[in-house]
């Protein structure tokens, strides 16, 4: 219940309300592990997922990924699951994430057919327009609220099922080869979503930039 | 003179947080941008005449939705002209029209495509310390800005009107948006030198192996580019990385 209230919250800021960005991996994540009580769980999958989608921008009829509920859901996998089977550490994590990750896709799906309901909701606006009932217009924009909400759930739901039927199974096959690439993975996440934001970023001479201070910073970590 | 209360504006204000609620593709924003304006129309023209003003008021529309306070703004400004009879100078469909386009891309190019990775980027390096605080430090450092821009948008778009694309003029978003972006691109580097290096002591390998990262990343860069999504992205590296596991008890044991 946690897990599906912040889901909500958080896909709602995702794209219909406030937009204050809680709905970032690296704020939800660790945001419903704290109130599962195991910030640090959700500090872990934050780190990894926030950098992977940051560069498909919300723009127009764009519709990126769901890498809120991804976040959320994994972490709450990793939490609660983790409980129930006794699994921890890094490599259950990241079990989690990568089941959660592919089904960021569902989000996709059910924020599509939010935006598609709300325009179906056109026509009835109209005719409230024409009606002179200003009010109901009101009421069906507020209703738009909700579409937006359930899709976030739903993500939610799908995610954290799948989870659930998938971990058993895969828990026993792949937890000992993640135990010891765990430390690999988690360094390989933030970097694809590093070379994404550079392979699609507008900047000129990202490259050099990047490589400059890649070069800088990890030569004065490497001799000071 | 007829005005606005500060009450009311204030409740376009917190309507305006809502503005994408009813996003859809016929209208995009256009059921929100209503749901903002009905309580200055009401106030204006009364439920009798508020019909024939709010048609003009429910089309398409599109913008970025920390600018949209602004364009907000002006458009009350030009309704309470417009309620004393004034000539326009613009006619307010032609503002929003000519405004939300240009606003959506700054916008865009700015807050998600400059702020965004910037604020992340420091937040990340925090969290890779394991400092708790990394969220709150994210929403402080992206949040002040667009924070400012709804604020004192809104407020100078009441003010000036259509002059209040001078705003934003003055501000010099397009070159604040590709500032941003460098910078953010210089902060990415060093956070994946940071993380680099901590998994490379971890391990206790050799740190000039850290300096491959580079062309790993330019060649991840090169296939984003080219169309491969994130997500194959994701799974090729899992993959690879797992695979190689296969081969032996550690990845890290092939290293030097």
């Amino acid at each position: 219940m946690i897990g599906a209230g912040v889901a909500l919250v958080c896909g709602l800021d995702r794209m219909a309300a406030l937009q204050i960005m809680i709905s970032r991996p690296i704020v939800a994540a660790p945001l419903v592990a704290w109130l599962l009580g195991d910030i640090a769980v959700g500090l872990e999958i934050g780190l990894m997922v926030e950098l992977l989608w940051l560069a498909r921008l919300p723009i127009g009829a764009a519709i990126p990924p769901d890498d809120t509920q991804v976040s959320i859901a994994g972490t709450v996998l990793a939490v609660s699951l983790g409980r129930v089977f006794g699994h921890s550490g890094l490599e259950y994590q990241l079990l989690c994430l990568l089941i959660a990750i592919p089904l960021g896709k569902f989000g996709q799906f059910f924020d599509r057919f939010a935006r598609q309901f709300n325009g179906r909701k056109v026509a009835l606006s109209d005719r409230y327009l024409e009606a002179g009932k200003f009010r109901a217009m009101e009421q069906t924009h507020r209703m738009g609220l909700c579409c937006f909400g359930f899709a976030a759930v739903g993500t939610y739901m799908v995610i954290v099922s799948c989870g659930l039927i998938l971990i058993p199974i895969l828990a026993p096959l792949m937890l000992p080869v993640l135990a010891t690439t765990s430390e690999w993975l988690r360094l390989a996440l933030p970097l694809v979503g590093i070379a994404v934001i550079l392979g699609t970023a507008n900047v000129s001479r990202s490259l050099t930039l990047f490589g400059a201070s890649f070069s800088m910073a990890f030569l004065l970590m490497w001799l000071v | 003179m007829k005005t606005i209360s500060k009450m009311k504006l204030c409740q376009v204000w917190f309507r305006l947080l809502l503005l994408q609620g009813s996003w859809n593709f016929e209208r995009l924003q256009g059921g929100g941008w209503f749901y903002t304006m009905a309580p200055v129309l009401r106030v204006l023209y009364g439920e009798k005449e508020m019909q024939r003003i709010a048609r003009e008021h429910v089309g398409y529309f599109n913008t970025h939705p920390y600018l949209a306070p602004t364009v907000v703004g002006a458009v009350i400004r030009m309704e309470i002209e417009r309620a004393e009879g004034k000539e326009p100078v613009i006619g307010i469909a032609e503002f929003k029209e000519m405004v939300a386009s240009p606003y959506a891309a700054v916008g865009d190019a700015l807050f998600w495509g400059g702020l965004r990775p910037l604020a992340a980027g420091v937040a990340l390096l925090l969290a890779a310390k394991g400092l708790v605080f990394a969220p709150i430090v994210f929403l402080i450092m992206f949040n002040a800005l667009p924070l400012w821009f709804r604020i004192a948008g809104f407020l100078s778009g009441y003010e000036l009107g259509v002059q209040s694309v001078d705003f934003l003029q003055k501000r010099k978003l397009p070159d604040l948006a590709i500032r941003a972006k460098e910078t953010s691109v210089v902060l990415l580097g060093g956070v994946a030198a940071f993380m680099v290096f901590q998994v490379l002591e971890e391990k206790h390998k050799p740190l000039w192996l850290g300096l491959l990262a580079i062309p790993v990343v330019l060649v991840c860069g090169h296939l984003a580019r080219r169309g491969v999504s994130t997500l194959m992205l994701v799974l090729l590296a899992s993959g690879l990385v797992m695979l190689c596991s296969l081969f032996s008890a550690d990845v890290a044991v092939w290293l030097p």
